[in-house]
Formats: C-alpha cells, structure tokens, sequence
C-alpha cells in the first residue's frame, strides 16, 4: 500500500484513506459571464493529462478531512512531495 | 424528554469475549463537533485546553483536523453552544456509537481491517481512519485498549467484522 504524507496531519497516511480530487491549481475566472463559450470550456473540462510529473488535488478524506496538493509521477505513482492548499506551485 | 425514550443499540449489550481480547459497546455519553479556525475562541467558551496536534487527543476532546474537534463527555454535562461567536458546536451524540476493544490482542483485532500501524500508535492518540470500508475513529484509551467511534448505521456490520477478526 501506498504511504501519503499528509501536510496537515504531517504524517504518512495509507492510500485508502485519501481521494483523488483532480488536477490541482486551476483558478475559478473571477468573471465567468465575461467568459467566451471556448475559455468557459477550458476551464471546466480541458485537463492536462501528462505522462511524468502531475500537480494534483488530494482530499484526506478518512482522516482530517483537508484538501491539499500533491506532485506525483504518473508513470511510477510516486509522490515526490504534498503541500498546503493555498501554497506556491511546487 | 429522551431519557423516557427506549435505547435500541444495533449491536449486542452483552460484550463479546474471545481469547486475548474483549468487545464492548460503551455506555451512552454525548458528542460534540467543535468547528472553529481559532482554537483558543473554543478554549475560551469551554474553559478548558484542547490538543492542537491533529491526531491527538486531551480530556475527552480529539483533534481531527486543523479546524476541528471532536467532544466526548458523560450524559448531563452541560456545553455552551457559543452563540455570536466565530465557531460551531453541534451535538451529534446520536451519530455515533463507541466500541471499548481491550485486551492484549486488541490492537490485531483492529489492525485486521485498519491499515494503521497501531502498535505504534501512542496511547492518547486519536485519529479518524476507516477499517475495511467503514470509516471509524480509534483513540488508544490504554496500552491494551482502544475507543472505536463508528456511525450508528455502520455499527452493526463493523461488529461482525471485528468479532469475526476475533475469532481467528
């Protein structure tokens, strides 16, 4: 079983307690009626989906319940780091 | 006006007793959710010091998260509810029921379906986990027992499963 480092509870934590939560820093448009239907789409649909490193969304959701990002390697499934929601980009 | 209701637990009163270790549902008591960013906002309405490490726990109040706690206390004890303060207390003393797992094979028993290694697990730890598919909270009480809060509608199957780990 894979071991996630929660940046919360800063512990590592066995994979089945966290869920996926997509891709990570994808801003909300402050003005989404300002939006054309070609931006609007991107922003709802379109994802990266790399092969190697990938910013994700991961929600602790069995234990303290926090979103938080994560860097992990698509191929291997590593995670090379997790960091706060609201943190720099890593 | 509830005590003149009738208790129907989900699970057996009787306790479950096997080699090493023994399974008990645990007296009715009540349960708060703490919601607050600051801590010492709680600290102040309820005049006592709550743990700010998640997963740990202090006077019957657990850390579970960055900004959340969670309140256990005897049946009576009055808790303020915070009116006008940034915070949120909600009882939900009938969400959840609490299983006592003790004995020196407790922590196997859990281990079977938790995948936390709880022999490392400090006693006055508490945390939120799952075990298999229910989602639970452990608080190791002693060296050789644990507190298993779990959902009352999961209740009944989390004590077959537990049983059945303690039968092996």
């Amino acid at each position: 079983m894979i071991l996630i480092h929660c940046p919360y509870c800063d512990e590592k934590r066995p994979e089945i307690e966290f869920a996926n939560a997509g891709q990570a820093h994808i801003a909300r448009p402050l003005d989404p009626s300002g939006q054309s239907d070609a931006d609007w789409e991107a922003y709802l649909f379109i994802r990266a989906n790399p092969r190697g490193r990938h910013h994700e969304r991961w929600r602790h959701t069995h234990g303290c319940g926090r979103f938080f990002n994560a860097v992990r390697d698509t191929v291997t499934d590593k995670f090379e780091t997790t960091y706060k929601a609201g943190e720099p980009r890593r | 006006m509830s005590e003149a209701l009738i208790r129907h637990e989900p699970v057996s009163e009787t306790p479950f007793v096997a080699e090493g270790v023994r399974i008990s549902l645990a007296p009715p008591m009540q349960r708060h959710a703490l919601r607050a960013r600051n801590a010492e906002d709680l600290e102040s309405l309820l005049q006592i010091k709550i743990p700010r490490k998640i997963g740990t726990s202090q006077g019957g109040i657990m850390c579970l998260g960055p900004d959340e706690w969670y309140l256990r206390s005897a049946m009576g004890t009055a808790v303020p509810p915070g009116e006008g303060l940034p915070l949120a207390v909600t009882d939900i003393s009938e969400r959840s029921i609490c299983f006592i797992v003790e004995g020196p094979r407790a922590s196997e028993i859990l281990m079977a379906g938790c995948p936390l290694d709880l022999d490392q697990f400090a006693v006055g730890r508490a945390t939120r986990t799952i075990y298999e598919t229910v989602e639970i909270i452990v608080m190791r009480d002693a060296e050789d027992r644990f507190h298993v809060e779990v959902w009352r509608s999961f209740a009944a199957w989390l004590w077959m499963a537990m049983t059945s780990a303690a039968r092996h």
